[in-house]
């Protein structure tokens, strides 16, 4: 975990205020805005607007005088606002792997892990570490061999690690810095996770999973929450995917609905051949980011199993690295139910 | 609504379009309000704690409002603009955000989050990650911790946060840089998955 993660999780627990958290603010701001609108405006829409704020008070009203259309009570995303949100036929290609993808995720032998219990989660992921001192660069990649358990149920802080550094991998045109060797070996076992801020829309754990939409709509809808006048929305929702395929164990019709929603994504391309952070070639779907790399989903083109996925870089001036250097990878390597997990290492 | 001929489809608007739409008819402002005050609360509330976060997030509402007639409407997303009025706002509480990242750095108790930690039944304090991060953020220079903090909190990429803060983009990565840098230091021989909480039981 690098220092920029570390500093996300810092006083992550503050949540997001509602509504009624914002009144004081609120408040302030409407009357700048009604008394702008009694000394502006014509006598007419000035009456109106005040009588209705009048009537309900506060933003709702406001927006109401105005003419937009607010949602009041209904956050974005969630069943009583329909939103419109892009949508895209894909290339023939991207809905083959991702139907089949679906279609055998039908057919898998499934688990059914038990409240109380453990899902552990063994993968492999290389990502890029960027020490960036003053004298200049310093990218390397770090690989780590992972085994989690993480509770049926629950934070990510209840969750144990165990970890195996193996040997780093160097960019092209960055030696790879000493402190880039250190540290290798086992760790653990260790707490998952300090602390987990993590939004309820972005969670992973089987008791959450298990109760996403199983329809291709609903999923489509669940990919997107709070993304509606995001920019980046598409990037965002194509990362949620992998958010939702890595070390998490989705049912087989929510992981059904999970690769059909994916399909729906505008701008997903096919990549005929791709392999994953431990060198399983691929079939994979892909999604252009505006840094010039490529997040790829790999499948294995017999089993059409989700094997990992893949950062590729397409745009060298905007990635800052020649084309085709992979910057990212993860493989998942196994799901397994257990009733235990070891104990950690307090120190 | 249709009495104003306007439909449902302008809360889909983009932000300048709003912002445009406001300079004649100030109502639509709340709309701006709607769309980002929830996540710059959040925001300022990380950094000052929720009491200072409140003057704050009024301050920034009341200036961007009555600045959109200066908005530069060719950025349909006005995010970078509130959240620069924002950082110009904390800038004017400097001491206490510096005083209580010290104060977590050496209590591991956070003034800035403890109305919030009812999550469980227990009281946790910050673990030595988190105090290490806290010194660090708190010898930064304000600037440094502005573009720091916009990037790892605000989840802006560097182009934003240049717009934001008015520099140039080498500007924020070199602030950035050398933040991050400074922040390796302090965490330096921290594996930081080895680090528990201490569990206070209260």
């Amino acid at each position: 975990m690098d220092e920029m993660t570390q500093l996300s999780l810092l006083r992550a627990e503050v949540p997001e205020p509602d509504p009624s958290d914002l009144r004081a603010e609120e408040r302030r701001l409407m009357a700048a805005i009604t008394g702008t609108a009694r000394s502006a405006a014509p006598l007419r829409s000035r009456r109106r607007v005040f009588v209705r704020l009048g009537v309900a008070g506060g933003l709702a009203a406001a927006a109401v005088a105005a003419g937009v259309a607010v949602s009041v009570g209904s956050g974005p995303g969630s069943p009583q606002s329909p939103v419109v949100l892009p949508s895209a036929v894909a290339p023939a290609a991207v809905t083959r792997t991702l139907d089949r993808a679906a279609e055998a995720a039908l057919h898998q032998p499934e688990l059914h892990p038990r409240q109380g219990q453990f899902l552990v989660f063994r993968s492999q992921e290389m990502e890029e570490v960027d020490s960036g001192s003053d004298r200049g660069a310093t990218r390397y990649l770090t690989n780590t061999r992972r085994t989690v358990w993480k509770p049926v149920a629950g934070l990510d802080t209840k969750g144990v690690l165990e970890e195996e550094v193996l040997p780093p991998t160097a960019l092209p045109g960055s030696p790879l810095p000493p402190e880039a060797r250190e540290g290798l070996g086992e760790h653990g076992p260790d707490r998952l996770a300090e602390s987990d801020g993590r939004a309820d829309h972005l969670r992973n754990d089987y008791a959450y999973t298990s109760r996403l939409p199983t329809d291709t709509e609903g999923m489509r809808q669940h990919l997107y929450i709070g993304l509606q006048n995001d920019p980046g929305k598409t990037i965002a929702a194509w990362q949620r995917v992998g958010g939702l395929l890595t070390e998490a164990y989705l049912p087989a019709a929510q992981r059904a609905a999970l690769f059909r929603a994916a399909a729906t994504i505008p701008g997903v391309e096919a990549v005929a051949s791709a392999k994953d952070a431990v060198g399983r070639e691929g079939a994979a779907v892909a999604l252009t980011d505006t840094e010039g790399t490529r997040q790829e989903y790999i499948f294995d083109r017999r089993t059409h199993a989700y094997l990992g996925a893949r950062t590729v870089v397409v745009d060298a001036a905007a990635a800052g690295l020649p084309k085709g250097t992979v910057t990212e990878a993860t493989a998942q390597l196994g799901v397994q139910v257990s009733d235990t997990a070891p104990a950690i290492k307090e120190n | 609504m249709s009495e104003n001929g306007r439909t449902a489809t302008e809360a889909e608007a983009d932000d300048a379009s709003l912002i445009a739409r406001s300079r004649h008819e100030p109502e639509v402002f709340a709309e701006v309000f709607r769309r980002y005050a929830p996540q710059i609360k959040r925001y300022v509330t990380r950094r000052l704690g929720p009491d200072a976060a409140e003057d704050v997030v009024a301050d920034t509402f009341l200036l961007a409002f009555r600045q959109r007639d200066r908005y530069d409407l060719s950025q349909p997303n006005a995010r970078p603009w509130l959240y620069g009025i924002a950082t110009n706002r904390i800038g004017r509480h400097r001491r206490g955000e510096v005083r209580m990242l010290r104060a977590l750095a050496r209590t591991g108790a956070d003034p800035v989050t403890e109305s919030f930690t009812d999550r469980s039944d227990e009281r946790v304090s910050a673990g030595a990650v988190s105090r290490r991060l806290a010194d660090a953020l708190a010898s930064l220079p304000s600037s440094h911790r502005d573009a720091l903090l916009l990037v790892a909190w605000g989840g802006f990429g560097y182009a934003d946060a240049a717009q934001a803060l008015g520099v140039p983009i080498g500007t924020v990565r070199s602030r950035l840089n050398r933040a991050r840098t400074k922040l390796r230091k302090e965490l330096g021989g921290v594996d930081p998955t080895s680090i528990s909480e201490e569990v206070l039981h209260g």
